[in-house]
């Protein structure tokens, strides 16, 4: 009996080692992780809105052919329009290796930004991305819709060729990927980190019953 | 274990937003899944690995297949738009019925790991440390 007693109790103590190690582990990789993620930087290019004076910053990483990411587009928007000096907003790419048009459809975007057209093509990504997606060839949906905005075709051309672009939307993914994003839509509202439509729609009533508006 | 780890790591708002998309839970429990299931699965991943506490780490890895069973299964039942895209983050992803598949296939294997314990133990810390602790 005391054999047995002594056989648990070693057990016991064996056990909380290995998840006392086991914790130390991760908190150690964690850290690590924290050491080496930086912040969300500060976005200087077309691709916000806003005045930036505004009380809540949301930095968005946005994948184009993402469902949920058209979903959160048209919640900020709704959002926007209802409490207009509130938002400023900036949009970050993120293309997922899984999404036959992410980094296609970024690419157009980043050459639409740089022609002062960012959001009107990204709100005709967001509202036509079901037919778009959809395509075996995506590309003519994309120049449709530079036509729509009055986008120089032949200027748009040229951008689409030149390496400057993709190395734009590669380094949004970078620091992406150092700030641990996983999936999309992921968004910093104020630095903090929430995941997908519903979070987002959460976080921002909480601001809004916050604030009293 | 791995899955457990690679969770545990990461934001917990990452698992969140894949236990949303279930839309299984409130929100409140949405929350307590998102910090404690990976812990969970990290645990009990690690017990199996050393056979430590091998028949609770089995029942408690049937518990959590059973519950993941029953998310994925509501799911496809209820045509929720999951869909294998890569939205759930970068590492592995396979669409629901795949998923369905493979846990049934793990749970059924769990079942016969817990019913034949001793020869399951036969490698473990359990056995190794412990010989005549009954299982």
């Amino acid at each position: 009996m005391a054999d047995k007693r002594s056989q648990v109790s070693a057990k016991i103590k064996i056990t909380i080692i290995v998840v006392v190690l086991s914790v130390a582990v991760v908190l150690g990789v964690k850290s690590l992780k924290a050491f080496v993620k930086g912040s969300v930087q500060a976005n200087i290019s077309a691709r916000v809105k806003g005045d930036k004076k505004a009380p809540v910053h949301i930095t968005e990483f946005i994948d184009f052919e993402c469902p949920a990411c058209a979903e959160g587009a048209r919640h900020i928007k709704k959002f926007m329009t209802e409490h207009p000096p509130t938002v400023y907003l900036e949009l970050k790419y993120f293309p997922l290796s899984s999404h036959r048009y992410g980094l296609l459809s970024a690419q157009y975007a980043e050459c639409a930004g740089r022609q002062g057209k960012f959001w009107p093509f990204h709100d005709y990504l967001i509202e036509r991305q079901a037919n778009w997606k959809r395509l075996a060839h995506a590309a003519p949906a994309f120049e449709q819709i530079a036509q729509d905005v009055d986008m120089n075709l032949e200027i748009l051309s040229q951008c689409l060729k030149d390496t400057s672009v993709t190395e734009s939307i590669q380094k949004d993914r970078q620091e992406g990927d150092t700030l641990g994003i996983k999936s999309t839509p992921t968004y910093y509202i104020n630095g903090k980190m929430v995941v997908g439509a519903a979070s987002l729609g959460t976080e921002l009533n909480k601001y809004v019953q916050e604030a009293g508006h | 274990m791995t899955s457990g780890f690679e969770k545990v790591i990461s934001p917990h708002q990452n698992f969140l937003y894949v236990i949303q998309s279930y839309a299984f839970l409130n929100p409140l429990l949405e929350e307590m899944a998102a910090h404690l299931l990976p812990w969970c699965e990290f645990f009990i991943g690690i017990f199996l690995v050393l056979g430590l506490w091998l028949n609770r780490s089995l029942l408690g890895l049937a518990f959590l297949l059973v519950m993941f069973l029953e998310a994925v299964a509501q799911a496809i039942l209820r045509h929720l738009p999951i869909e294998e895209c890569g939205c759930f983050g970068g590492l592995m992803s396979f669409p629901l019925p795949s998923v369905l598949v493979f846990d049934t296939a793990l749970f059924i294997l769990t079942g016969l790991m817990y019913y034949k314990i001793e020869k399951t133990q036969r490698f473990s810390l359990d056995q190794y440390l412990f010989k005549n602790e009954a299982p």
